[in-house]
Formats: C-alpha cells, sequence, structure tokens
C-alpha cells in the first residue's frame, strides 16, 4: 500500500500574506491613478497640445474605470481574481507607456484613456476586495475590506508626491515609464490569490446553484440592492466634486492653491483612518446604519462647512472631517453586497453599484462646473450635495441586511 | 487557519511609509540642483529665517521671488542667470531643488528633510 502525503500548503497562501499581498495591489492601483494629473501640464507642453486632450483622455479612464468593473468583476467571479489582475496589471502598464509615446491626441486617448482605464478595473480593490470575501472568514470580512480600502487611500496619499519628485528628478518621460514599471509587480502580488481560482466553479455553502445572468437579473429585482446603488451614486458625487472643485471654491474665497493642495491632503490622510475604522465598524455594529450615518455627517459637514465663515482653520477641520468619511463607504457597501447575495457573484454585483459610483462622480465634476457657470457661486452645488447626502442617509435606512430570499439555498 | 488583525495592519502601514519616506529621500536627493543652475526652483532657508531677511538674499542672489509657500521659510524663485541655485546657498539657503509639480509646502517638508540631512553628512559643503 502507499501513501501519498498531502503536499504543504505554499507558504503564499498564508493569511497574512495574502491580506499583504492584496492591501500591496490596492495601494499600487488607486495611488497611481492618482498621479496621472500631475502628467496634464508636462506633456500638453511637450506636444504643444491644449489641456483638453489629456483630459478627454483622463475623463474617458474615468468612464472605462466604471464601465469595465462589473465586466471585470464577472471574469474574476468566472475565472478567480488572480489572472484577473495580472490581466489588469499589464493593461495599465502598456497603456500608461502608450501614454508616454503617444505622438497623436488619438493614441493619447486610447491608451491613457481606454487601455489604462479597463486597467484599473482590472486590478482595482474592487476585485481584491471580492476576492478577500470568498477567502476571508465572515468574522473577519468586514476588516479585510477595511484594510484593502483603507490602502487604497494610503496608495493615494503617497504616489502623487512620488510622482511629483520623479517628475522633477528626472522629467516627466521617464517618470511616466517608471510608474508604468512600479504597477506589474502587482502581477506578484496576485500569485497568493491563486489560492482561490476554481471558487468560481463551486457553489459556497448556504448558497443556491445559479447562473451569472440569473444572479444579475435577480438582484436587480431585489429592493436593498437598488437602494444601495443609488446611494452609492451620492458618494461618488460627493467625492469628485470635492476633488475637483474645492481648490477653485478657497481660490474663490482667498485661500491659495498651495493651502487647498495641504487640504486636499488630510483629506487623503484621515481617509486612511476611515476606511480602517469603516471596517471595524461593519464588522461589530453591521453596515447599515453606519452607512447612513456616514451619509447624514457629510451632510452636516459640508453644511457646516458652507455656513461658517471660511478660513484656513476651518478648511482643515472640514477636510479632516470630510476624509474620515471619504472611502469608508466602500467597505460598508462592499460588505452588504456580500450579505446579500453572497460570495459567489460579489465581484460583478459589486461592479454594478460602482458604475453608479463613477455616474455620480461624472455629474459631480460636470454639474459643479456647470452649475458654477450658471450662478456664478459653488453654492447652490454645495447645498445640492447636502440635498443628496441627506437622501443617501434616507435610501440607506429601509436596505434590509441580510441574505435576499432567492440567493438563500433551502436547508437539506 | 489564522487570520490576522490590527497588529499586521500596523506593521504594513508602518513599513509603506517607512519605505516611501525613504524613496521620497532619494528622489529628493536626485532633485538637488547643482550650483550652476538656474531658471524656477525651490529654495530652502532655515526655518524661522526672517521674511524681509530671506526676501533680501533671494534678490541679492539674482533671483525674482515667485511666491513663498505655507511654511515662510520655503520660497519658489525664478531667475535667468546661470549659477543662480550657488548664490542661493552662499546668500544663506540650505538648499535649491527642482520644482516638483505638486504643492510647494508638501514638497518643501521633503526639500527641507533633505537639505538638513544633507547638511549633517557633508556640513563642510
Amino acid at each position: 500500500m502507499t501513501t501519498t502525503a498531502a503536499s504543504p500548503r505554499p507558504w503564499y497562501f498564508n493569511p497574512g500574506v495574502i491580506i499583504v499581498a492584496g492591501c500591496l495591489i490596492a495601494m499600487v492601483n488607486f495611488g497611481m491613478r492618482s498621479s496621472f494629473g500631475l502628467f496634464t501640464a508636462p506633456i500638453s507642453e511637450a506636444h504643444a497640445w491644449p489641456r483638453e486632450y489629456f483630459s478627454f483622455a483622463m475623463a474617458l479612464q474615468n468612464l472605462l474605470w466604471g464601465l469595465a468593473t462589473p465586466i471585470a468583476g464577472a471574469f474574476a467571479d468566472r475565472y478567480g481574481a488572480a489572472r484577473v489582475l495580472m490581466a489588469g496589471a499589464l493593461l495599465y502598464a502598456a497603456g500608461t507607456v502608450v501614454i508616454a509615446m503617444a505622438e497623436t491626441p488619438t493614441v493619447l486617448q486610447l491608451g491613457g484613456g481606454v487601455v489604462v482605464g479597463i486597467g484599473i478595473a482590472a486590478s482595482s480593490f474592487a476585485i481584491v476586495m471580492a476576492a478577500f470575501g470568498r477567502m476571508v472568514p465572515p468574522e473577519k470580512r468586514s476588516w479585510a475590506f477595511g484594510i484593502a480600502t483603507a490602502a487604497s487611500s494610503m496608495g493615494q496619499f503617497i504616489f502623487a508626491p512620488l510622482a511629483g519628485a520623479l517628475i522633477s528628478a528626472y522629467g516627466w518621460y521617464p517618470a511616466l515609464l517608471i510608474l508604468a514599471a512600479t504597477t506589474l509587480p502587482i502581477i506578484i502580488f496576485a500569485v497568493p490569490f491563486m489560492a482561490q481560482n476554481t471558487a468560481g466553479n463551486k457553489v459556497p455553502a448556504g448558497e443556491i446553484d445559479i447562473s451569472m445572468r440569473q444572479a444579475i437579473a435577480m438582484a436587480f429585482g431585489h429592493r436593498s440592492y437598488i437602494l444601495l446603488i443609488a446611494g452609492f451614486f451620492v458618494c461618488g458625487f460627493h467625492l469628485s466634486f470635492i476633488l475637483v472643485h474645492l481648490p477653485p471654491y478657497l481660490a474663490d474665497h482667498g485661500i491659495s492653491k498651495e493651502f487647498a493642495g495641504l487640504a486636499l491632503g488630510a483629506v487623503g490622510l484621515f481617509n486612511v483612518a476611515g476606511s480602517y475604522v469603516s471596517g471595524i465598524v461593519g464588522g461589530k455594529y453591521g453596515k447599515r446604519l453606519p452607512l447612513s450615518l456616514i451619509y447624514l455627517l457629510r451632510s452636516i459637514a459640508i453644511a457646516a462647512f458652507v455656513l461658517i465663515p471660511l478660513s484656513t482653520v476651518s478648511t482643515l477641520i472640514f477636510t479632516a472631517v470630510i476624509g474620515l468619511l471619504w472611502l469608508s463607504t466602500v467597505p460598508l457597501t462592499m460588505g452588504l453586497v456580500t450579505i446579500m447575495f453572497g460570495t459567489r457573484y460579489m465581484a460583478t454585483l459589486y461592479g454594478f453599484v460602482f458604475v453608479s459610483h463613477q455616474v455620480g462622480a461624472f455629474l459631480g465634476v460636470w454639474l459643479g462646473g456647470r452649475l458654477y457657470d450658471q450662478f456664478g457661486s459653488y453654492d447652490p452645488v454645495w447645498w445640492l450635495a447636502v440635498a443628496l447626502g441627506l437622501f443617501a442617509a434616507l435610501v440607506h435606512l429601509p436596505i434590509r441586511e441580510a441574505p435576499a430570499p432567492r440567493f438563500v439555498a433551502a436547508p437539506a | 487557519m489564522t487570520w490576522p488583525g490590527h497588529r499586521l495592519a500596523a506593521i504594513l502601514f508602518v513599513s509603506v511609509v517607512a519605505a516611501w519616506i525613504a524613496v521620497m529621500a532619494v528622489l529628493m536627493r536626485k532633485a538637488a540642483l547643482p550650483p550652476e543652475a538656474t531658471g524656477p526652483m525651490l529654495v530652502v532657508f532655515e526655518p524661522g529665517t526672517a521674511e524681509d531677511r530671506i526676501f533680501a538674499s533671494i534678490v541679492s542672489a539674482g533671483a525674482k521671488p515667485v511666491r513663498a509657500t505655507a511654511f515662510g521659510f520655503i520660497w519658489v524663485v525664478a531667475g535667468d542667470a546661470p549659477g543662480q541655485a550657488g548664490r542661493l546657498t552662499a546668500q544663506g539657503a540650505l538648499g535649491a531643488y527642482a520644482e516638483l509639480p505638486l504643492s510647494p509646502t508638501i514638497a518643501g517638508c521633503f526639500a527641507l528633510a533633505d537639505a538638513k540631512v544633507s547638511a549633517m553628512i557633508s556640513p563642510g559643503l
């Protein structure tokens, strides 16, 4: 009789390694995209292009990022997160190289807009969190979503100065190529996620055996999912409006561009803490009420910021508070998707929620400018943001924080 | 399987920040300008130096003050005469750096750290 010893589990399937690898992916993915804005001026000047060309490529990138997220999620659910993350990293790097080498606006927009946009979606923290959702036990899941979101926030905080220093030290062209190369380690960081690569073919315990198409149709027929989508739209609106329009709003009130940069840095720093704590809170106290509270607090913070006479102190307090509430919605939203529909199709179903976020983000940027032009002031947009925050706080209240009835398998 | 917790989070984030500071230090050294450099640059003075003293140093070095940062001892200056960086250092600046395409205040923090470390390592220079 021969006995076969079970092969030892590779060290990189260790839980700690999986969490660290996922966080590094989230950090690089989110950090890189936040540094592209620094290249607007040097690339436009080098080619004697109007800034509109680069801006359009970045707008396209955001759109593609949103639209490709559910598709990348579907691939991750079907074939496992690792392969999708690796393919995403390659696209991200290739698109960034194309930005550096583009000689025409069309090539710039295809590379920086389409290819990078799809690459960001496929190597994003949404894919990482979906993998965490499958691999991490339920009692640790919310914490894992929190740490991945906090890592993304940290990436945003550290990559912008890094890209700036690279441009300063080497020039924009080598800087862009170096940054393209920094996305490639995502391929190595994705290896630990091979541990769950067959998950797409298995039905997790307690979940029913349905196709992805059926899951999507059933999710869109679930009222709580629709409410969650509506709420996340507001998150996108708030974030993009504040990110893009806060500096000119401050400038209108005599606060310098330098200070605006510092204030946005404070958002990034407090965002790390807020995202992490939100994951912990979601694990201990549920997700629905904290989510509702976050939107309510955003409305209160924005209203106070507009009503209190503007100063550098009030700006710093506002950006610290809004930073704490910035991406703290993500672990809770992801957590609700997991509770409602289980882990099998969570990347796809979170992807659709994220599309709504990106539509909100688009409108936040566009309406911010449009309404400013119409009224000559940002005040109407700030009050719209307050109203939307209250709307989001209310729409989360009726959400049922429980498995969607048709997604639960009947007891055997 | 035992899943990690807050300790891992703390170690991860502290390690990332430490690595980031190390990389930024290397890049700031690279961004430090040689004495013959000219053009727009970030100039770091000793913290606590009076604004009129800084202004006088910049003008004496043949540079044009563009704007101060949130820290009054870090200035963005311009000029086109060769040797501007060296003259600024001779006038008391701790160091001159290529202008970073981000908030000069944040860039200035790193520049100050670099200038201080650089002065400690090679005090005679």
